[in-house]
């Protein structure tokens, strides 16, 4: 893939014109997805925030971001595996998916 | 009436999709779009369990991963119903839980793809169980169809019956049965040969066939015996279709045979509502008819009434 590191991250289909609408109004519920994920991970939510990123691992690649997938395929594993108390030591993981999420672009 | 021959090409198929994203759902309508299939769409488990049941879907896609209910759970209560036992089910499955499959096929599952799915892998899997449970449909339909005369055969009477005899006693509805026998069936395969015989059967299922309404069910009941149960149908209104299939075959030419006509008996026994009459004994009572028929002549209907308890004989002229 050539797209940098930090650069806007577009959809594999985004030239795909099955996909295209899909494509922009999966992109246009991030911002509101993001939101959630904060508040859950700032309020403890642990099962909550599960939820929604397991949601993103699902559709993610679906979409044409197999990074999303596999960023937040990591997240959920490493949040099944600690408490509600020790959510902060997710905090790498969480910051990534945080920083994938916002340079998605249709 | 038995229609095992249609083709599993020209089938339009449903698909129960059952997974907790919506964008999933949109992602899969969007991908399906190409392919033959109705697309349906359940968030969680109990939602999931009521669509198969009412909309009795060709396929489900089912999510394993889900809150509340689970997919291992929504498959078992699948698979102890049996209304959807039969409905085929593709899992889909994380990336992390080879045991999960393992799993989902113990518990009768016919597939599995990994989330996220690749596009063409989905649809390859998605055409190849449907066209298997189209087959073993076939197969299924097959085992109940006899091979001679293309209706019903006695397992499938076996099983009719039953049902419609409960039926009737759950609900009143009036509900007749006619056993049919040719006459001198015997002397046909002596003189014209066994080719002649099963034309015989052949022609007089055709014309079974011909006259009776969608909702009866006619079978071979052996040999050149015949049986069509008549659901909602008094045993007036049951001779009267009766009478006609006589009349008709006593008129029909048989080109093996120009020489010889062909004639059949017909014992009738039905109720005009619930009757305290067991499977079997309504049975023997046709039977019991039919064998009137036969003493009193051939060629003829003899129809008896459990609820009244008269019997009547038709023979009129062709």
């Amino acid at each position: 893939m050539l797209q940098s590191d930090n650069g806007p991250l577009r959809s594999e289909f985004s030239d795909d014109p099955d996909m295209t609408e899909l494509v922009i109004e999966y992109v246009e519920k991030m911002p509101q997805r993001v939101h959630s994920m904060v508040t859950a991970f700032e309020t403890s939510s642990r099962e909550q925030l599960i939820r929604i990123v397991h949601q993103l691992k699902g559709s993610g690649g679906g979409y044409g971001f197999p990074q999303l997938t596999t960023v937040a395929d990591r997240l959920e594993q490493r949040l099944l595996s600690i408490s509600d108390q020790e959510l902060r030591s997710v905090d790498p993981e969480f910051r990534a998916l945080i920083e994938l999420c916002g340079r998605m672009a249709a | 009436m038995p229609e095992a021959q249609s083709t599993t090409e020209d089938k339009r198929h449903s698909l129960l999709v059952v997974d907790d994203s919506e964008d999933v759902h949109r992602l899969l309508q969007a991908r399906l779009r190409q392919e033959n299939i109705d697309l349906i769409a359940a968030l969680d488990g109990k939602t999931a369990l009521a669509m198969a049941d009412s909309e009795k879907p060709s396929l489900i896609l089912l999510d394993l991963d889900m809150p509340d209910m689970d997919g291992f759970e929504v498959l078992r209560h699948l698979k102890d119903n049996s209304d959807t036992r039969d409905i085929p089910v593709i899992v889909l499955s994380g990336l992390h839980s080879p045991a999960d499959k393992v799993v989902a096929f113990d518990l009768g599952a016919v597939d599995y793809v990994t989330k996220p799915f690749d596009l063409m892998e989905l649809r390859v899997r998605l055409r190849s169980a449907l066209r298997m449970s189209d087959l073993v449909d076939m197969l299924g339909k097959l085992a109940h169809i006899d091979g001679l005369t293309g209706l019903w055969n006695r397992a499938h009477f076996d099983d009719r019956w039953a049902a419609c005899t409960s039926e009737n006693d759950r609900s009143g509805r009036p509900l007749c049965i006619a056993l049919f026998d040719l006459d001198h069936f015997k002397s046909i395969n002596d003189t014209y040969g066994h080719p002649a015989g099963d034309g015989a059967l052949q022609g007089f299922a055709k014309l079974i066939k011909r006259e009776i309404r969608a909702s009866d069910i006619p079978c071979r009941y052996g040999g050149e015996e015949f049986a069509l149960i008549m659901p909602g149908t008094t045993p007036e209104d049951g001779a009267i279709v009766c009478d006609r299939i006589r009349q008709e075959l006593g008129a029909m030419n048989w080109p093996a045979h120009p020489e010889r006509k062909i004639t059949v008996s017909i014992g009738i026994a039905g109720a005009d509502a619930d009757v305290e009459v067991s499977p079997e004994q309504w049975l023997e009572d046709t039977d019991k008819a039919l064998y009137r028929a036969k003493k009193g002549g051939r060629d003829r209907v003899v129809v008896a009434n459990l609820t009244s308890g008269q019997t009547l004989e038709f023979a009129k002229a062709a």
